[in-house]
């Protein structure tokens, strides 16, 4: 019991055995409600649902579905199962910083952002912002994104998965290479 | 409904696991791009090798069968992945 509290609290655990508990999520997630763990769907899910009530016309497309259209759109505009999954993937984090004691409320505290990029806080949020769209654009065109496609694809052997992991490092190490230049 | 408590459940596991491998944290996902922490393709990977053998074991029990997968168009995955690069190194997510 005593060991089990100590691994709980630590701030961070061998990459492997996070690992191991995701891999066995995923596998849960295929056993009990035949789905895969994706994180990015469900944000295309919550844009579909409030752009059809704000825009129907603009929303009214093959990517979030024609009103009385032939056919299943590419992203259902509702409350999906990775949408739910997403909300406990909020708590599931806070859960972990919390059994830590390293939960805090953070604008800008990474000390390797800060060296590279400087202290203020509005260049973190506007990059993350950009890079964000960046990534949500990204997942839309590949269909997925590094858990729903590279971890939920690549467990049963997709192709596509693969494909998206080469891309990913590619560019990846590309982009750190010009973010970081000499001190890459 | 169920179904729900289910995604519920396993997405608490999902960003515990996260937090708990520390790739809540810019430095260790930006650092797999210049090889300085390898945190993210050991927990990306043993998550893969677990998940694998249980889903294929399962499926030879008769246990699963296998969801839609997520479609391969070599494109358009290609290109996704290149994109997706770019961002997850300047913002780290």
């Amino acid at each position: 019991m005593n060991w089990f509290k100590t691994q709980i609290s630590k701030e961070i655990w061998s990459p492997y055995a996070a690992g191991i508990l995701l891999g066995v999520l995923g596998l849960l997630a295929v056993l009990l409600s035949n789905s895969l763990l994706g994180a990015s769907g469900a944000f295309e899910s919550l844009a579909g649902l409030i752009g059809k009530k704000i825009a129907p016309s603009l929303f009214s497309n093959v990517y979030w579905g024609v009103e009385g259209g032939r056919g299943l759109p590419i992203m259902r505009p509702e409350i999906t199962w990775p949408v739910i999954l997403l909300v406990g993937i909020f708590f599931g984090g806070m859960l972990g910083a919390l059994t830590s004691k390293s939960f805090k409320i953070r604008f800008n505290d990474d000390a390797q952002w800060k060296k590279i990029f400087g202290p203020q806080p509005w260049k973190r949020w506007v990059i993350a912002f950009l890079g964000a769209i960046i990534l949500e654009y990204a997942a839309g065109i590949a269909g997925g994104c590094t858990s729903g496609l590279a971890i939920s694809g690549g467990m049963l052997l997709v192709p596509a998965a693969f494909l998206f992991i080469a891309g990913m490092f590619a560019s990846g190490i590309v982009t750190a290479l010009i973010v970081y230049r000499r001190r890459y | 409904m169920t179904n729900y408590v289910i995604a519920l459940i396993l997405g608490v596991g999902f960003g515990f696991s996260l937090n708990k491998a520390g790739l809540t944290k810019y430095s260790k996902i930006v650092n797999v791009f210049r090889f300085t922490d390898l945190a993210v393709l050991k927990f990306m990977m043993t998550a893969l090798v677990v998940a694998m053998i249980g889903l294929y074991v399962f499926r030879g029990l008769g246990w699963i069968t296998f969801p839609s997968v997520p479609a391969t168009y070599i494109v358009g995955n290609l290109i996704g992945g290149l994109i997706f690069g770019v961002g997850m190194a300047l913002t780290g997510y």
